[in-house]
């Protein structure tokens, strides 16, 4: 058989063999809990294969590999998922298929970690499915370009490029010579870190199922819950402290914390951005408890703050009551919050830390430079010199990002959406955070926005989950991989 | 090609040797009475602002005077201590022979500052404001030309609502001094939005500065006289014509009635209101070359005004469409009409102020960010600068590809330098620091999410107009003291631009940054990155 060589399509059939295995997994957990939506998982997870094994073994990787390859090959997997995942969905009948799109949303939601949804009634939903819905944030989390390259030796490809392309925040830490190790190590840390607080979950009384879901959308922060009030069901003092420290624990950079476990605690010393991302999000903390002194009882003003703080500083989006109902600076501060988001290297959405640190800098190097004109100032992060070019890179990945925010919002306000609701929407998906104000609070879903402004979220919260850049590259460079191959096509004749 | 000679008339000429002569008159005026022992920039700009201010306060007191009300004595008093003050502060200052960036900063907020107390003290002296927050917050709306007020403008006799027309129009011809005289040496502030395309064209207008100014000048004061005349043809009285007209070309907002404009439920009054806010948001320099040689063609070869137009359009046509039935010539007039309000930061309202879509409350917002062109007496963002800004992203997203390419950024034929690039990118994220505590201290002091919001960027740009439960113009009136206070300093950051503000502030602080630049290079540095 001749086999195309187009890295993207090759990479995104991994992704889709990837999620059939997801779904199989499910499948199995709704025959154990008998709950229907087996057949309907099966099906799909049949299609998926079949279409993942055509893409995979009908293509090998190009030749030649770019940047611009890496951004078209992980944004075009993401697509691919994307749709696939919304396919369960579909064949269990819990989305009718005349609203497909809603499908889609609550997969994008999934794997980009966003956790806003389109389901009211959760008490309807067969588990096996509300299983898969926690598993593609668990997926999503860190990655399925990082995973295939992890466990895929047969993709044929690894450069850090790749994993760059798809991991939060400005650059990639390499954590091996080899890249395949890099990825490996990446998720073995994910995966223990997901059987501890499972099993720390299962301690304080929650049942496996609760626990292993919650578990998977903790460590990828990103927020499903099997309820529809969320965390509020449990009413669970330990549950929330569990959760708090682990959303603490995911929002943090994940090649840290391999550092940490083989060199020991003071590899956190060493990097900057996790005292600014801890201050962050205990400023955060004490203001909302000092804004709701009067309007919340004291001990459950400050559990509810933290867990506020944490879970929307993380971008995780869980939530333990309806913080629509608090004051207004409550509601400004969490939503500077959700635009902040965790450290880079992390599963956390958001602008990141690291970046909100490079443009403090930079903006301040700029007022020293008014003060004395001819001053060199580098932009210094603890003992490292920031390039020149990477930090322009990064200010005008926060230029666009700001703008991607008003743009979203705009449109949702034109199509009748209120302002409030519009805007935090569009930062609530650009930074993949769950819920948003107004009336897209922590107890509603995302059904009050109407239907083309949940697909404009849903392209929000693929442009922040993809960071942005490779986003928009996707088709810049597809276009230049379609034009390449028809060059090539015609150099053969 | 040989330019044509420019066509000279009687009128503007007159106008011209006047302001020539009332330049150099204040400018020797100051230079002879600045001769003390200390040597500060920002003390001769204190007394030069506090002199050259007092006779706004005599005149509005000889308006009070005539038309018999009860503020002409107060007036008169608190000018003579204005003009008293500024004596003895420059008659003890001395002009520095040489003159640091810093300094010429600090001396620009200074001056500011020294306007906000001035008109802060005509406020509290005639008792229209009772407490020093909301006369603070009231004197800086006057002198940043922003509509924000909490008090009902009929309230007001006619030498107070004079003064602050008078406070507005004045506030917007110091910043074409300022323009001409001293961003040139800055490169910064809220007028050189481009990193210096708007100044370097204001000074190619003339070989001199004073002739530059002058002429920036009676173009300003020529418009004023004209739009007065446009108003009072179109139905106004001939008070609020005049008044009107000189918050209109100031961009300042504030009108006689508390409808503002729409009170008067005219279409020809909102007609000539457009067009005269959508001059305020035009470059001066523009519209003098353009109008001086009789080539309207000018203003469609600058991109930037190509890009003013081309943005208003599009927001009219959105607003439109979203709007509720078809739309009709006066809902179009409506919609042009808050249109031109928001860019040109001047925040006028209709007489149909409740029907604006979400749609088109967002677009405005955005609008009232973006503000009006560089050069121009309009307040927000600039659109070169967003120019500028659109220009650097897609430049990034290409540099993503292509890692090592070197581009530069191109605005018509002017390219924009890297460090003026960092500039107006360092002004932006200053701001927005500056922005998200102020919306804090809003929503916590009175306001919704939205009204915070909106009101922020709305003080911030200068309007006064905002969005929310307090639309279009209670905002202040929702807020408390320290709300009033946090809104009067992102008027006055907005108008002078936040660079000069921080770097003066940073001055005063000088002593405490030097020990703390000695501790952190003593320190070990712990962390690696």
């Amino acid at each position: 058989m001749r086999r195309v060589a187009v890295t993207p399509v090759r990479v995104s059939g991994a992704a889709l063999l990837a999620i059939a295995a997801a779904m199989v997994l499910s499948a199995a957990v709704a025959v154990i809990d008998g709950g229907g939506a087996a057949i309907g998982l099966l099906v799909a997870s049949l299609i998926t294969a079949l279409a993942g094994a055509a893409l995979f073994y009908g293509s090998k990787v190009s030749p030649t590999a770019d940047s611009a390859l890496a951004f078209a090959s992980v944004a075009w997997s993401w697509v691919a998922v994307s749709v696939a995942g919304a396919l369960p969905f579909l064949f269990t009948g819990v989305i009718p298929w005349i609203r497909f799109d809603d499908a889609l949303f609550e997969s994008v939601s999934g794997f980009t970690c966003t956790g806003s949804t389109i389901l009211s009634d959760f008490g309807s939903v067969p588990q096996g499915l509300l299983f898969f819905r926690s598993m593609i944030q668990w997926l999503g989390g860190m990655g399925l370009i990082v995973l295939a390259v992890a466990v895929l030796p047969a993709l044929g490809i690894g450069g850090l490029e790749l994993i760059a392309s798809e991991a939060p925040g400005p650059t990639a830490d390499r954590l091996s010579l080899k890249v395949r190790d890099t990825a490996r190590r990446l998720w073995l840390l994910y995966g223990a870190v997901t059987a501890l607080i499972a099993a720390c979950l299962v301690v304080v009384g929650m049942s496996i199922f609760d626990a292993v879901t919650h578990a998977f959308t903790t460590v990828a922060t990103g927020g499903y819950s099997t309820y529809g009030d969320s965390i509020a069901h449990f009413d669970s003092v330990p549950v929330e402290a569990i959760l708090i420290l682990g959303m603490l624990y995911c929002g943090a950079n994940f090649s840290t914390h391999w550092h940490a476990v083989t060199e020991g605690v003071n590899a956190y010393r060493r990097v900057s951005e996790i005292r600014w991302y801890l201050w962050i999000i205990f400023s955060a903390f004490a203001l909302l408890v000092w804004v709701n002194v009067g309007e919340v009882e004291w001990t459950q003003n400050l559990r509810e703050s933290l867990f506020y703080a944490v879970s929307l500083g993380t971008s995780t989006g869980f939530g333990t009551s309806d913080y629509i109902a608090w004051m207004p600076a409550a509601q400004v501060m969490l939503l500077v919050l959700m635009l902040i988001g965790g450290m880079s290297g992390s599963t956390a959405g958001g602008m990141k830390v690291l970046r909100l640190q490079v443009v403090f800098r930079y903006a301040f190097r700029e007022l020293l430079r008014a003060r004395h004109p001819r001053a060199i100032i580098p932009i210094r992060m603890g003992r490292t010199t920031i390039e020149e070019q990477i930090a322009t890179k990064v200010v005008g990945f926060v230029l666009l990002y700001l703008g991607l925010i008003v743009v979203g919002g705009v449109v949702l306000t034109g199509l009748g959406v209120d302002p409030v609701t519009a805007f935090s929407g569009s930062v609530s998906a650009l930074g993949n955070a769950g819920p948003a104000l107004g009336e897209a609070g922590p107890t509603s879903n995302f059904l009050v926005f109407p239907r083309v402004g949940r697909v404009v979220l849903m392209s929000l919260m693929a442009f922040g989950r993809l960071e942005v850049f490779p986003a928009m590259l996707m088709m810049v460079a597809s276009l230049r991989g379609v034009s390449q191959l028809r060059r090539r096509r015609e150099q053969f004749r | 090609m040989t330019p044509r000679p420019p066509v000279r008339a009687a009128a503007p000429a007159l106008v011209q040797r006047l302001t020539v002569k009332i330049f150099t008159g204040s400018e020797s005026l100051i230079q002879r009475l600045s001769k003390g022992k200390i040597e500060s920039a920002i003390g001769v700009t204190v007394g030069a602002v506090w002199i050259l201010s007092a006779p706004l306060f005599f005149v509005c007191a000889i308006a009070d005077f005539l038309d018999g009300g009860p503020d002409y004595l107060p007036l008169l008093i608190a000018g003579l201590a204005v003009e008293v003050a500024g004596l003895v502060v420059v008659r003890l200052s001395n002009f520095p022979s040489s003159l640091p960036v810093a300094r010429l900063f600090a001396a620009v907020f200074s001056g500011a500052l020294a306007a906000l107390l001035a008109v802060t003290v005509a406020h509290l002296a005639t008792g229209v404001a009772t407490t020093i927050d909301v006369a603070l917050v009231e004197a800086a709306a006057t002198i940043t030309g922003t509509n924000a007020s909490t008090i009902e403008p009929e309230s007001f006799s006619l030498g107070m609502t004079l003064f602050r027309a008078l406070g507005q129009w004045l506030a917007a011809a110091a910043i074409i001094v300022v323009l001409v005289r001293v961003l040139p040496h800055l490169g910064v502030g809220g007028l050189d939005a481009d990193g210096g395309v708007a100044t370097r064209s204001a000074r190619r207008l003339a070989p001199r500065s004073g002739s530059t100014m002058a002429r920036l000048m009676t173009l300003y004061i020529g418009l004023t006289g004209l739009f007065a005349l446009a108003y009072f043809a179109a139905g106004m009285p001939w008070i609020d014509s005049v008044i009107h007209a000189l918050t209109t070309l100031s961009s300042g907002g504030f009108s006689t009635r508390s409808g503002s404009i729409g009170s008067f439920e005219s279409g020809a009054i909102e007609w000539v209101a457009i067009l005269g806010m959508l001059v305020a948001g035009t470059s001066l320099p523009l519209m003098f070359r353009a109008l001086r040689r009789g080539d309207l063609h000018r203003f469609v070869r600058s991109v930037e005004f190509r890009v003013y137009l081309g943005t208003v359009t599009l927001v009219v046509v959105s607003i439109l469409a979203w709007s509720e039935g078809l739309p009709t010539l006066t809902s179009a007039r409506h919609a042009i009409f808050v249109t031109t309000s928001a860019i040109s930061t001047t925040g006028y309202l209709s007489s149909n102020v409740q029907n604006v879509p979400f749609g088109g409350e967002a677009l405005l917002l955005v609008l009232m960010m973006i503000g009006g062109m560089s050069a121009s007496v309009a307040g927000g963002f600039k659109v070169m600068r967003f120019m500028v800004l659109g220009r650097y992203i897609g430049r990034e997203l290409r540099r993503s590809i292509h890692r090592s390419a070197v581009e530069k950024i191109h605005l018509g034929r002017s390219s924009i330098g890297e460090t003026a690039l960092a500039r107006i990118i360092g002004e932006l994220f200053l701001a927005t620091m500056i922005i998200v505590p102020v919306v804090l201290v809003f929503s916590a002091d009175g306001l919704g999410v939205e009204g915070a919001f909106t009101f922020a960027v709305s003080s911030i740009s200068n309007v006064g107009i905002a969005f929310g439960d307090a639309w279009p113009l209670g905002h202040l009136n929702s807020l408390g003291a320290i709300g009033h206070l946090a809104a009067a300093l992102l008027m006055v950051v907005g108008r002078v631009s936040i660079t000069p503000v921080l770097v003066a502030l940073g001055g005063v602080g000088e002593p405490m940054q030097r020990s703390l630049r000695r501790w952190r290079l003593t320190r070990r540095e712990g962390s690696v990155r």
